[in-house]
């Protein structure tokens, strides 16, 4: 039973709209100081392997309007980046392992002196043996990337015996699958832009997910203490996890560093491509078995992550791979290997969904794969297998609430059934196939197995006004607007009552990453937390004044009030003048951090997650037997986020998410060293999107702040499987490598007979 | 990007005088969709752009007495809604309905995806299969030539400095079949895999009494199919015929290019294709 929420559950008008409509909005490219910052340019290696014996810069700096030319020796401070290993260096100093490896970065008065100085710097290099594939990389001979070996780590899961399992099942099936090394294509390539405080701080605006993060890598970087170096979140025209990693705020903070001027980094959309992290592609080999009515029983998985040249977040996708590989189903035994290997490609880090996008098209073309050898429904298969509360997960977390799976899958029934009794047999084309496919996923919230806290604060002042200060970045995707209304909502106040200061690291604590779906839970648990503790001072001063119990008040319109008399009220502002009198504090910190219980590294039993969000999507597709060519219909998307705090949100991220899917499934494949720019990188278009039916599915989630969990990467995750799905049914034959793109469609239909068929 | 100089010519003898005089550093520039692109990547480097696109003598579609007139500066977006081309080049019309995407066709004209010469041109194979003259014009007068002769090879226009594309001339025809296919990655803003247009006619007895077909993205440059005209004319259009037609044309079109890396798609996607277009004949 839902409460009458007041905002809660509302489509209210987002925090950013009206500035972004009105182009007001200052992305890091546009924000205007006194005076021209300088240009920021960066020369990258062009070759993948190689030591460097010796950079060349003066002919660089005898070109006007030159600066400074950086390299390794200039920085002060710890030359290693990384979220979670470091391994990355802001300049490399000895050796290049990709060929987008910054070697020396240029401070110059205009971008025409910038850029001609990047054509005067030569580097002399003694070149290496290069590795492009995991395979090669593990081989016993091949070139080391770093030194401690090109095995970044490895993640395992186990628990049972599965190959005592495997020969009782009735169903086996064993195959490999392939995804492809994908670009995220946010709308505004990275950017920032960096001046000097009075005070000597070294202030940085940049589009980024994390400016918290950011601010300790700089800080030791530089090697200055935390106090001289503040982050502010530009607007950020989406990230998608690229924006995850310090793309331009190292180089600004170390030309602001040494320069004391402000200056301005901007990627062009080729720099973008080349330079910043990729979707990591898998090689997945996953053997599963099920028992003559179709309950899965064991899995057996080894899964080879392409990191590229630096780890970036490929520990976290190794890890969540392995954990996600048996979909949301339950398994009696399990055994998984995911190892994360470094190449000289570039490098792999966070994209929407971390690994588990490339996992969910093995673990679904797996269970369709069963459900065709056994003769039973794809979408019953699913449902018999489902988690439940009271299921156990790989990893030994047994589940109590919100799985809302089941829902998900069974409010996709109805669409399911009157596709295949009507869609299906609609329209008889004689070189046209009609397929329909159904995905599944569930995806744990937040970081997988480590602590990952949250804070906020909320402070009142003496007229009652209230403002949030949270770390939290949004990058489009409406972090603010749904803190803000998780905030107004424990305060009885209309959002718009709220002021926010979000993501600036002088005024603001840390949120953490803007990642793993993880913020409407997480940070905002941290607001519910800080705004609860508000409330409580408030209610508690209002019982002296209104001399009824503490439980019988309500927040209403700016007041706190009897629950049954509303007329029996007092205002905020009186309140908080009594309570400052008393020297009780106005202003309250929130903590969130889910409970974890870090993964084992021999068999990764533990907790990783709080909470799962789960989902299920149906594609409709049809493929041209002759061309190859596909045509998605309709998706419907039935996704448990167990409270939609703002539902045309939710339903944003569900079309948005299945766009992306549209173009993993079907066309986007990055080629390092061919792909340039969108010139050559096919990713879908408003005409490539079907009919989307986004259903909202709330099971709720008692840990997460009015019942909410996540969205924002679920939303992708099932619809590649569900395309893929579709593709095999509507030929007969399956694709096990992705994209499916014209080539792969048109051999399937080949080796399915339905070209050669027309033969005669 | 290099700068240059902007000249925005009022007529075409204005155009033509300054092309005399500068044409060896000058770009003709007409909706700019390639030249732009080609700036920034610094494939190009003029010192002058030459603005052709609101000259009034390039633009307009009319059946003259000579043919069909399509003036270069026609842009895909009105070939897209002309009722002339509907009834006198449909394919022609056709291939308007799936180039770029609508902000491109809004701007991109006819002249300049001729004379970019892409293999991959979309309104090549439907100007082929109308016969099309390309009218020159220099201050040394106007010529005429055929389009093959034009196209000259991939992203090579064989067009002197000092002339400009003044419009297309096409051999109207009264058909009873005419198509433009493409095959491209995505549904919008898709460089063709594969295209590929044709006309017909079908007589009285339901024999093919002519037909005309070209193929774009997969030769060099734009070419006849003489084999597989003649392969279809004068036979009743059955799905074996087309198939028949279809394994010829791969045939050749391999003869041309030998096998590639891209054969192993195109050689089935061809037959395809061809298939798919001819198939409301049969
Ligand atoms: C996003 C995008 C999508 C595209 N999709 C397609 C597509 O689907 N199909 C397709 O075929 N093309 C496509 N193109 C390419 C381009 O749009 C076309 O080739 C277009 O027709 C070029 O016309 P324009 O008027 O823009 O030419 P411009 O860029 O102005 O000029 C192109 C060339 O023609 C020359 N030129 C122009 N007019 C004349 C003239 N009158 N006389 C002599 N020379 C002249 C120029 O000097 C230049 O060399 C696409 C381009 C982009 C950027």
């Amino acid at each position: 039973m839902d409460k009458a929420y007041r905002t809660i559950g509302k489509s209210i008008l987002r925090t950013d709209a009206v500035d972004k409509v009105k182009g007001l909005a200052a992305f890091s490219a546009d924000i205007d100081l006194s005076s021209p910052p300088l240009v920021l340019k960066v020369f990258r290696s062009g070759i993948p392997h190689a030591k460097i014996i010796k950079i060349h810069t003066e002919k660089a700096l005898a070109i006007e309007g030159v600066l400074r030319v950086f390299t390794a020796k200039d920085i002060p401070g710890k030359n290693l980046l990384g979220i979670i290993n470091k391994d990355q260096p802001l300049l490399a100093a000895d050796k290049v392992r990709s060929a987008a490896d910054a070697v020396a970065l240029v401070a110059a008065e205009t971008e025409e002196a910038a850029l001609k100085a990047l054509d005067a710097i030569s580097v002399e290099y003694e070149k290496l043996p290069a590795v492009f594939s995991p395979e090669d990389a593990m081989a016993a001979d091949a070139p080391l990337i770093h030194p401690k070996g090109n095995q970044l780590a490895a993640r395992f899961v186990k628990k049972g015996d599965v190959e005592a399992i495997f020969q009782q099942c009735a169903s086996v099936i064993e195959r490999t699958y392939r995804t492809s090394m994908v670009e995220h294509n946010y709308l505004e390539p990275d950017a920032g832009i960096g001046y000097l405080d009075v005070d000597g701080t070294l202030v940085i605006y940049a589009s980024t997910q994390n400016p918290h993060y950011d601010h300790k890598e700089i800080v030791t970087l530089l090697g200055v203490p935390d106090d001289k170096v503040r982050i502010i979140q530009a607007t950020t025209g989406g990230g998608f996890g690229s924006k995850l990693d310090l793309n331009t705020q190292g180089f600004i903070g170390l030309a602001l560093y040494h320069l004391k001027r402000a200056v301005r980094c901007v990627y062009t959309r080729e720099e973008a491509y080349l330079a910043t992290a990729k979707r990591h592609p898998l090689t997945i080999h996953m053997k599963t078995g099920a028992d003559a009515t179709g309950r899965l029983r064991a899995l057996r998985a080894k899964i080879i992550c392409d990191t590229g040249a630096y780890g970036s977040y490929g520990i976290a996708v190794m890890s969540r791979a392995a954990v996600h590989a048996t979909g949301p189903y339950a398994f009696e035994a399990i055994d998984v290997e995911s190892l994360c290997i470094y190449t000289n490609n570039p490098f792999c880090g966070a994209m929407r969904g971390f690994g588990t996008p490339q996992i969910a098209f093995a673990h679904e073309s797996q269970i369709d794969l069963h459900a065709e050898d056994l003769k039973i429904d794809p979408l019953q298969i699913r449902l018999l297998n489902a988690l439940r509360p009271g299921s156990e997960t790989a990893t030994g977390q047994v589940l109590t609430h919100s799985v809302g799976i089941s829902q998900c899958i069974e409010a996709i029934r109805p669409y399911y059934e009157s596709a295949i009794s009507q869609w299906a047999t609609a329209e008889h084309h004689p070189y046209k196939k009609r397929g329909i496919g159904v995905g599944a996923m569930w995806y744990g919230i937040g970081n997988t197995g480590v602590q990952n806290p949250s804070t906020a604060r909320v402070e009142m002042d003496l007229s009652g006004a209230v403002t949030l200060y949270t770390g939290c970045a949004d990058i489009g995707q409406g972090s603010t607007t749904i803190l803000t209304q998780i905030l107004a909502e424990t305060l009885g106040l209309s959002p718009e009552q709220i002021n926010v200061v979000a993501a600036d690291t002088q005024f603001t604590t840390n949120a953490g990453a803007t990642s793993a779906s993880r913020q409407t839970y997480i940070s905002g648990n941290a607001v519910k937390d800080a705004a609860d503790k508000l409330s409580d001072v408030l209610r508690t001063e209002a019982v002296n004044k209104l001399r009824v119990s503490k439980k019988s008040l309500v927040f209403a319109d700016g007041c706190v009030a009897v629950a049954t008399n509303h007329e029996k009220c007092v205002d905020l502002a009186s309140l908080a003048k009594r309570i400052h009198a008393k020297g009780a504090p106005l202003v309250w910190q929130g903590y969130f951090d889910p409970e974890t219980v870090p993964l084992s590294p021999t068999d990764g039993q533990g907790i990783p997650y709080g909470t799962y969000a789960f989902a299920c999507q149906m594609a409709q597709v049809v493929v041209d037997v002759l061309t190859g060519e596909i045509t998605v219909e309709r998706i419907v998307a039935a996704h448990d986020v167990g409270k939609a705090i703002h539902p045309e949100n939710v339903k944003g991220q569900i079309c948005g998410g299945t766009a992306m899917g549209i173009g993993f499934a079907l066309m986007e494949e990055f080629k390092p060293g061919e792909t340039k720019s969108m010139k050559d990188y096919v990713l879908p278009t408003s005409m490539d999107m079907p009919e989307v039916i986004p259903i909202i599915i709330e099971s709720h989630e008692p840990s997460g702040p009015f019942g909410a969990k996540g969205v924002g990467e679920p939303a992708l995750i099932p619809t590649a499987p569900a395309i893929l799905n579709a593709i095999s049914r509507a030929l007969n034959q399956r694709i096990y490598t992705l994209p499916a793109n014209l080539e792969r469609v048109l051999d399937a239909s080949i080796q399915s007979g339905h070209f050669a068929g027309r033969k005669k | 990007m290099k700068d240059f100089a902007y000249v925005r010519p009022k007529n075409l003898v204005e155009a033509l005088s300054f092309l005399h005089e500068y044409g060896h550093d000058t770009k003709i520039i007409a909706g700019g969709t390639d030249v732009v692109v080609d700036l920034r990547a610094g494939v190009i480097k003029p010192e002058y752009l030459l603005d052709v696109s609101r000259l009034a003598e390039l633009k307009g579609i009319q059946l003259r007495s000579d043919g069909l007139w399509v003036g270069a500066g026609v842009t895909l977006s009105e070939i897209f809604s002309s009722e002339v081309l509907e009834c006198h080049a449909p394919a022609l019309k056709k291939c308007a309905a799936t180039f770029a995407s609508k902000q491109i066709r809004n701007v991109a004209t006819i002249g300049g995806n001729v004379a970019h010469c892409s293999p991959c041109a979309d309104t090549i194979p439907p100007l082929v299969i109308h016969d099309a003259d390309v009218v020159l014009a220099s201050i040394n007068g106007i010529r005429q030539l055929p389009l093959e002769h034009v196209v000259s090879g991939p992203y090579t226009c064989a067009l002197p400095d000092q002339e400009i594309i003044m419009g297309f001339i096409l051999k109207p025809a009264a058909v009873t079949h005419a198509d433009f296919q493409k095959i491209g990655r995505r549904k919008a803003l898709a460089t063709a895999r594969i295209s590929m247009s044709y006309m017909a006619r079908k007589d009285f007895r339901g024999k093919i009494s002519f037909f005309r077909f070209s193929l774009g993205a997969c030769t060099p440059t734009p070419r006849q199919w003489p084999m597989v005209e003649e392969l279809l004319a004068g036979k009743v259009p059955t799905e074996n015929l087309i198939w028949k037609a279809a394994r010829l044309l791969s045939e050749k079109m391999i003869e041309i290019t030998g096998r590639r890396s891209s054969t192993v798609y195109k050689e089935p996607a061809i037959q395809g294709l061809f298939v798919k277009m001819l198939y409301p004949m049969v």
